[in-house]
């Protein structure tokens, strides 16, 4: 039997009125679906994110503008007000995107954008990961804010080799971690698992979705 | 006199809702699934409409939207089934597949096929079903035509195989 033979019966099923019935009053009064509400859900999710993005750089440059010196504590400030940025305009970014869904797109471009509205979770803790080379940078800010105290002077010169070892260790790591986790890799299944239990199923199976769709363009 | 936007929009329904009729009963397992489904298919479709174009011909941008909420849906955890039936005024009726005795066997056979393959191969096959050109398949999924053509001999192939193991 040839797929072909097939086509002229299933296009029949055009015709066969009586297996769907729409009532037309009612969805030509609708305003939103749920896809829209999940949407729109996202968006204030983001609105709301980036202005407490927006707080926590207006609080670091009034504490740099108090000291605005080449003291630890200023340069940590000015480390984190960086994250800031990047984390705001990440935010920005995905208001922009999610406005911008289109479900008449073709379908790969449609599914790549909402894998990326998606793994906005990801993304955070991407950024998260991102800031744990400079996990020096919480410290002397804590120790500035809490106690008052620069503690970089403080500090004993193999103490200094010792945490500048072990951020240059950790920023490795974690270079190496940002880069694979992307839907490129998703068949590795340590790439699997981290995005399952960082974002859920869902990622995973748009991941692998645009995975099959693009494995051709390869 | 032009007609409204409404009733060019029912109008286009009546005439293409097999279409949302062959998708849902290709994505989804079970009737709750099936009518939740084609109620975000048909509220999409209606949220959408001021962007058609008239140039471009109706039932493939029906597909396309319809084929896009059903990839997106699909992948929703479990616990939305059910509760557009249950709780939520029916905006879209679908019969129940299981019961219609008068659809023919070579099409529930088509069915169960088309139930096997993955979500890719589903959409490219709902397409294939309808005639679409290769070229058409191609720009409504965003893949090559060459793509296109291989998986379609692929599952041409495949269902050769299942159809004479079932001696159709």
């Amino acid at each position: 039997m040839n797929l072909d033979n097939f086509k002229e019966t299933w296009q029949q099923q055009n015709s066969d009125t009586a297996a769907i019935t729409i009532n037309q009053t009612m969805l030509t009064d609708m305003k939103v679906n749920k896809q829209m509400k999940a949407l729109n859900n996202m968006k204030w999710a983001r609105i709301i994110e980036g202005v407490a993005f927006f707080a926590i750089i207006v609080l670091l440059g009034q504490y740099i503008a108090t000291d605005f010196s080449l003291s630890a504590p200023t340069i940590s400030a000015i480390v984190l007000t960086i994250f800031a940025i990047v984390g705001l305009a990440g935010n920005i970014g995905q208001i922009v995107l999610i406005s911008k869904i289109d479900y008449a797109k073709p379908v790969s471009q449609l599914q790549k954008d909402i894998y990326r509205v998606c793994s906005h979770k990801l993304q955070l803790t991407k950024l998260l990961l991102m800031s744990v080379p400079f996990y020096l940078a919480y410290v002397f800010i804590g120790f500035d804010v809490l106690v008052g105290i620069d503690l970089f002077p403080h500090l004993e010169q193999h103490m200094i080799w010792i945490y500048s070892l072990s951020s240059l260790l950790l920023l490795g790591v974690t270079t190496t971690l940002l880069t694979k986790l992307h839907y490129d890799n998703i068949e590795i299944s340590w790439v699997k698992n981290t995005i399952r239990v960082i974002v859920g199923e869902r990622l995973v199976n748009m991941a692998q979705f645009i995975n099959n769709i693009e494995s051709t363009h390869r | 006199m032009n007609k409204p936007k409404k009733t060019l929009f029912a109008e286009a329904m009546e005439q293409h809702k097999g279409i949302v009729f062959k998708i849902v009963n290709s994505y989804c397992q079970n009737r709750d699934e099936r009518q939740d489904l084609a109620q975000e298919i048909l509220t999409t479709m209606w949220l959408a409409y001021d962007n058609y174009d008239n140039e471009h011909k109706f039932s493939t941008w029906m597909y396309r939207i319809a084929l896009n909420v059903a990839i997106s849906y699909y992948r929703k955890d479990s616990k939305r089934v059910g509760r557009a039936s249950e709780d939520e005024e029916c905006l879209v009726h679908i019969a129940d597949f299981s019961q219609q005795e008068e659809r023919s066997e070579e099409v529930m056979l088509l069915y169960r096929f088309i139930g096997q393959l993955d979500t890719l191969n589903k959409a490219i096959m709902l397409l294939y079903l309808e005639s679409e050109p290769y070229d058409s398949i191609a720009h409504s999924l965003g893949m090559s035509k060459t793509n296109v053509a291989t998986r379609i001999s692929r599952i041409k192939e495949t269902l050769k195989k299942q159809f004479e193991s079932q001696d159709v």
